[in-house]
């Protein structure tokens, strides 16, 4: 059965083609398995960079996951909005640069402007994780505004945006939200 | 290339703000680039410089605070940026002090002879060298020790000059306050780089409040110091 999802995962994207803002329904129980989708069957197996933007879990504890599960995290890189304000260590690493918050939305579009631009050519694969956890942290208006221009942007970079989002926990108006700002929402039950 | 009847432009490099300016500064323009500190201004300024290296353009800094290695190691190190463009002198970087010996003045004299012989001193060194792109960083110790508000004036003017006629353009790092007086009013443009806060977050901005010669964007803009260089988005307003 999960095989069967990071496959689909990888098929749906392949299907839609690079400048569709695409938002994956998830379940938590099968965050792991869409995760391997996305960057093991998709994005390693196209030659594409993936830019993480994590606002759930700190880049090196997923990184350590996601090494652990046998993920192919060469050309992974993450921006991570969540070490700074767990005001613990951060680890520094070449793959992964930090934005103070997730109300930093700026800062989000610039840190992947800054892996656009030394990725040198490359596609990019930009990974949202999770729209519930930018949802908690920010009004409903500038995350509006802030999806938009983040999503028009990658478009245009000829990238694959993909949203994550956990339906049952997400607030109506950030539901709403989404569907304006995205082409295609897939439920991955 | 300029359109007829428009200046030609001297594209900095920076694609943010080449964009808010559409297509750069007119050339031979004098920039200031004000803020408070830590704002990012002479980042910009040697991303300014670097960039019209890498297009074959000479670009000199006149330092009037940092020696070369101090100012150099606090910049972020360019990915775009090499060592060897200091030593071929594509870009140089002369300390005030140097130049101020060079032309015979002392700092504590600076009447109107002292700053004609100033820009004189500025003007050879620009000529010499081939210079398009000069920045001065910062002009607040010059104007400081000149304390005359008509000669810091005329510094400007003379310094206006000299440049358009050796299509050098110039941007001349400053604080907030100076843009208000009188070097803001004979500067042909101010980009303003400050800070947002919103919530408890910095950060950091630049805005072009006026530029000769063009149309430009006059709104905030939210730019990050990178080794790519600086990167600049459209602040988000959020309903706000």
């Amino acid at each position: 059965m999960s095989e069967e999802l990071h496959a689909r995962v990888a098929e749906k994207l392949e299907e839609v083609g690079p400048s569709v803002a695409l938002a994956l329904e998830i379940k938590i129980d099968n965050y792991f398995d869409v995760v391997r989708g996305l960057i093991d069957d998709f994005a390693s197996k196209k030659g594409l960079i993936t830019v993480y933007v994590t606002a759930s879990v700190p880049a090196s504890t997923l990184n350590g996951a996601l090494q652990a599960l046998e993920v192919n995290t060469n050309g992974l890189m993450f921006v991570d909005c969540v070490s700074h304000s767990l005001m613990g260590s951060i680890q520094r690493t070449d793959n992964t640069v930090f934005v103070e918050s997730p109300t930093m939305l700026e800062n989000i579009v610039l840190k992947i402007e800054y892996f656009s631009r030394i990725a040198e050519g490359r596609k990019m694969l930009v990974v949202i994780d999770s729209i519930n956890s930018f949802a908690m942290s920010n009004d409903n208006k500038i995350l509006s505004e802030f999806m938009v221009v983040l999503m028009t942007s990658l478009k245009a970079k000829e990238a694959y945006p993909v949203v994550l989002t956990i339906p049952d926990q997400l607030k109506p108006e950030a539901k709403e939200m989404l569907t304006m700002v995205c082409d295609l929402i897939v439920p991955l039950s | 290339m300029a359109k007829s009847g428009e200046r030609d432009r001297c594209v900095t490099g920076i694609d943010g703000l080449d964009n808010i300016l559409g297509g750069g500064i007119p050339r031979s323009n004098i920039v200031l680039v004000a803020g408070a500190c830590g704002t990012g201004k002479t980042t910009l300024a040697f991303e300014f410089l670097v960039r019209g290296s890498l297009m074959g353009e000479s670009g000199l800094l006149i330092s009037t605070v940092e020696s070369q290695d101090k100012l150099v190691s606090n910049i972020p190190h360019f990915i775009f940026f090499n060592d060897k463009m200091l030593v071929k002198g594509q870009v140089a970087i002369m300390e005030l002090e140097h130049l101020l010996e060079s032309a015979n003045l002392s700092p504590s004299k600076m009447d109107e002879a002292a700053v004609k012989k100033l820009v004189s001193a500025i003007g050879k060194t620009v000529a010499a060298s081939k210079v398009k792109r000069l920045v001065i960083d910062s002009i607040d110790t010059i104007l400081g020790e000149i304390k005359d508000e008509a000669l810091n004036a005329l510094l400007l003017s003379d310094l206006s000059i000299i440049l358009y006629k050796n299509e050098c353009t110039a941007l001349l790092v400053t604080s907030e306050e100076t843009c208000k007086t009188i070097e803001g009013r004979v500067a042909d443009g101010i980009i303003m780089m400050g800070n947002h806060e919103r919530r408890g977050d910095l950060l950091r901005t630049m805005q072009v409040i006026k530029m000769k010669a063009t149309s430009h964007s006059r709104s905030k803009y939210v730019i990050d110091l990178t080794p790519a260089g600086v990167l600049v988005t459209p602040i988000l307003k959020g309903g706000s």
